[in-house]
């Protein structure tokens, strides 16, 4: 047997593991942002299934075996608030003395109405929908609009379980594909797979169909309303959406739900007319590659405090060490754009369920490990931004012949419009009934293309790159890979891989 | 990189298992075979080998290896086989010693090239590589184990898989291995679950408060429970006293005496799993619906609204065809029962309470109302606040034989 480390290979792994960590360690994502741990109460499993600031400034947070604290961030004292939950996965702060948590029976309003700190009250919100009893009918949410509208998801009922002798809701066995049923995540109970509406006067909507795993909604700064699904025997790649009333996002159990469906077999619809109805995610994100399980969006709202990136999404992703960023753009009257990982490690753990800024704008994550199959480390953390700008992609935006990419800061112009330094591929994934011999999370990249760059122009001000290219498709997914480019400053670029959704060209 | 390296290893053989796939592996540097095989079969790879040890490995639905370690002799032949038993795509690649969490990190820094990769990293510290397997599906390694004894760790690289998909080939002239318990080369939650013996000791093994707080009761948890809609919850009482309470259809489902409630299950997130009684149940409510409002009324449409604690017992609030109900239990001071306040404040006409039908062995008094052929009948007045206090003939002749 050979020697495990010769001479040659010891090189080879130098230049396979230490110059990326190095390039890597390089890009000032480190010096512009850190991740500190939150000390957690001893004796609590701290699988956070949702995180949120009261008023007063304090983090509320809910936890798998049911406990709700609050966290006190100057005195860093954790108090118990309520307790009894069965897996709440989402907490929304009313007032400082009341909160709303998505438990799996319903949606609860929880208030302290004799101010000991301690809720005594637990009124149920809402839960006109169906539980089957399955595992994975999870709830995600809920988040509120400005007018005051709840918005929460429900997740479909996984193939790995069954349902339970008792149920609440209407059974429909039609949400349960017959042929291939015992692998695909089905809907037997009202509204698994939809988002969900609870308007001020207590009456619950069901408004938007065809999720699969939406674990987390969001809203931008304009109101638009986003949810995360995870991909599956159908989408095969996770997405984010721009959820509107009545659209259908793909997932075909939740449409035995539908009126206009008038009970037909959705599993086994024509692709077509599937394809047809559905509204294409804004922005998908590649399996394996970006993320295999996102989990909330959360808009930057924090005027700077947090970065320069105001106004776009970051979105957690639960397989890895990593919060993403999504920048948008509304290109034919519709969102699209891309997604980029905005930080990755520094000390953060992986399953990164649950976002929510701060006061201080400090982004908090609340991480789970659950159930075996969503793993790593339980807890919180945050990410402080230093105050040094980051160099990195600020937006990339579709033009007529290509792709307009702004950095955060001003580029050095030599490694900016080397051609060498943008490595562009386009793929896309298949809209289909996945095969039932495949894996639940096989995602198949199909049509993969290398698309050469033209040209490089560099904007007068020196921020902003044109890239132009021939035959842009819509469908496709559009992969740049970056080389190093350098900030004017010398700043070496952070993240280099971005993938934009291109489902309508610019014209 | 890959011809360089595969000049290292002359021996590497790409067989039909991995189409397009050969030069990907070219850093293995041991004889390396790869096949499609029907599960649980072992080929010896090599004409005149005598002896190779046959490791069968699946991969769980949990994200685990169903064999979380196991031991070989320095220097002998190994074929390693994953069959894949769950709905997602692992691989398997073996490590150097302490090299597993690098290499998963640069398997995810392999960014857009993993998915054509096989989430196989060009690395030296990656000794041996099964690449990914779909789902019913089985593919082999053969290798020669290391001369030199040691801890490799072997580990799935799909994204997100890493950190806790993972186990340990001990290479080593010895008998034995440590004790699992204690192993930390494998994942924590394997450190007692693969033997009978340990699961039982566990079991018997005082329960650590699950909680970062003292669990007096009376205390609840909202639960999936058999012999009750998936909206129930479950109370525990002093003196030893625990009931299920149904806000699926807003009724009393069962009580019981012991301990509480085995959450170990629900909270791992089994599939299927339930909250297990860990009592003796002593009252099953089995009328269609104990509440009536008026003369013949049938069963009422129900509508649940929530609880309050009142002393940290919680009274249920739901709605009888629109009139407000509240219910609160409490346990019996000589734990042979359960003592049920019931207040209907704008009752406005008669109320009947049902009992049971005449099967079970409860004792039912009622301080207020006229109790005949198991129903109780209320005016609007007494309905406004009632209580029913049930003993268990059951409990009472138990305790007496203890």
């Amino acid at each position: 047997m050979k020697s495990i480390i010769s001479t040659r290979s010891l090189s080879l792994f130098l230049c396979f593991f230490i110059l990326p960590f190095m390039s890597y360690a390089q890009g000032n994502v480190s010096e512009s942002y850190r991740v500190e741990t939150i000390e957690m109460l001893k004796g609590l499993a701290a699988q956070t299934g949702g995180i949120d600031f009261l008023p007063d400034g304090r983090l509320v947070a809910c936890f798998v075996r049911g406990e709700v604290m609050t966290y006190n961030l100057k005195t860093k004292e954790w108090k118990l608030f309520a307790e009894g939950l069965q897996l709440p996965l989402g907490i929304l702060a009313v007032s400082n003395s009341e909160v709303l948590a998505m438990q799996l029976s319903n949606l609860i309003r929880i208030k302290d109405t004799d101010g000991d700190d301690h809720a005594d009250l637990y009124e149920n919100a809402t839960s006109d929908f169906g539980i089957s009893g399955n595992y994975h009918e999870f709830n995600y949410g809920p988040v509120r609009d400005k007018a005051g509208n709840l918005f929460f998801a429900l997740n479909c009922a996984s193939s790995g379980g069954g349902v339970r002798a008792v149920v609440r809701g209407e059974l429909n066995k039609l949400g349960r594909d017959g042929i291939d049923g015992h692998k695909e995540m089905f809907s037997v109970v009202p509204y698994r797979g939809w988002v969900m509406e609870l308007t001020p006067d207590g009456k619950l909507h069901p408004i938007a169909s065809g999720f699969r795993s939406p674990n987390g909604l969001g809203f931008d700064l304009e109101g638009n309303l986003f949810v995360a699904d995870n991909q599956s025997d159908w989408v095969p790649t996770s997405s984010l959406y721009h959820v509107r009333k009545d659209h259908f996002y793909g997932h075909p159990a939740s449409l035995v739900w539908k009126k206009e469906w008038k009970n037909r077999d959705p599993f086994n619809a024509p692709i077509t007319e599937l394809d047809k109805m559905r509204t294409r995610a804004a922005v998908l994100f590649p399996q394996g590659i970006m993320a295999n399980s996102p989990s909330q969006p959360l808009v930057d709202m924090t005027n700077g405090k947090f970065g320069p990136f105001s106004g776009q999404l970051f979105v957690g992703e639960i397989n890895r060490d990593r919060i993403l960023r999504v920048m948008l753009e509304k290109v034919g009257g519709e969102f699209q754009g891309a997604c980029i990982p905005f930080i990755d490690g520094h000390g953060m753990r992986i399953a990164n369920n649950r976002l929510a800024f701060a006061p201080d704008g400090s982004l908090w994550i609340g991480q789970i490990s659950f159930g075996g199959w969503v793993g790593g480390e339980s807890g919180i953390q945050r990410i402080i931004f230093t105050g040094d700008t980051p160099m990195e992609v600020y937006t990339m935006s579709l033009t007529p012949k290509g792709f307009d990419l702004t950095f955060t800061e001003g580029v050095d112009t030599e490694t900016a419009i080397n051609p060498v330094n943008y490595n562009l591929r386009c793929y896309r994934y298949e809209y289909k009934k996945k095969d039932i011999e495949e894996g639940v999370d096989v995602a198949t990249q199909v049509d993969v293309q290398a698309v050469p760059i033209i040209s490089t122009n560099l904007s007068k001000d020196g921020r902003k790159v044109s890239l132009i290219m021939n035959g842009l498709k819509p469908g496709f997914i559009y992969e740049l890979k970056l080389g190093d480019i350098k900030s004017a400053a010398g700043k070496l670029l952070g993240n280099k891989l971005i993938c934009y959704t291109l489902n309508k060209l610019r014209t | 990189m890959t011809q360089l390296m595969g000049t290292e290893s002359p021996d590497i053989n790409a067989l039909p298992g991995s189409p397009g796939r050969s030069g990907l592996f070219g850093f293995n540097r041991l004889s390396l075979v790869l096949l499609a095989l029907p599960p649980v079969m072992f080929i010896s790879c090599q004409e005149g080998v005598s002896t190779t040890v046959s490791v069968s490995i699946k991969a769980r639905v949990d994200l685990q290896y169903d064999v979380v370690r196991f031991k070989v002799k320095p220097g002998s032949k190994v074929t390693l086989t994953l069959n894949n038993t769950s709905d997602m795509n692992h691989n398997l690649l073996i490590t150097k010693p302490g090299a597993r969490l690098d290499v998963v990190n640069s398997a995810m820094k392999l960014a857009e090239k993993g998915p054509q990769m096989d989430y196989i990293p060009n690395s030296d510290a990656v000794l041996w590589s099964i690449p990914i397997v779909s789902p019913g599906q089985a593919k082999s390694v053969t290798f020669t184990a290391p001369t030199q004894s040691g801890v490799y760790p072997y580990v799935c690289t799909y994204p997100g898989h890493g950190f806790i998909m993972y186990g340990v080939m001990y290479v080593t002239p010895d008998s034995t291995l440590p004790d699992i318990r204690n192993d930390l080369n494998i994942p924590e939650s394997r450190r007692q679950d693969d033997s009978v013996k340990e699961r039982k000791d566990a079991r018997t093994q005082a329960v650590p408060n699950p909680h970062p707080y003292a669990l007096i009761p009376p205390y609840l948890y909202h639960v999936f429970i058999e012999g009750a809609s998936p909206a129930a919850i479950a109370v525990h009482l002093p003196n030893d006293l625990s009931y299920c309470w149904d806000a699926g259809t807003c009724r009393l489902r069962f009580a019981w005496k012991g301990g509480f409630l085995d959450m170990s299950d629900l909270w791992k997130g089994h599939f299927d799993a339930s909250a297990k009684v860990l009592g003796d149940i002593f009252f099953r409510e089995n009328t269609d619906y104990p509440i009536r409002l008026g003369e013949n009324a049938t069963v009422p449409i129900v509508q649940y609204k929530g609880y309050r604690l009142v002393e940290r017992y919680p009274e249920f609030h739901y709605t009888l065809n629109g009139i407000d109900v509240y219910e609160l239990i409490r346990p019996k001071s000589d734990s042979m029962g359960i003592i049920r306040v019931f207040r209907i404040p704008h009752a406005d006409r008669k109320v009947w309470f049902f009992a049971n039908r005449q099967d079970d062995a409860i004792e039912y008094e009622f301080p207020a109302g006229h109790f005949k052929d198991r129903k109780l009948e209320l005016s609007a007045v007494e309905a406004k606040a009632f209580t029913i206090i049930m003993t268990s003939y059951y409990l009472a002749y138990k305790n007496k034989e203890q």
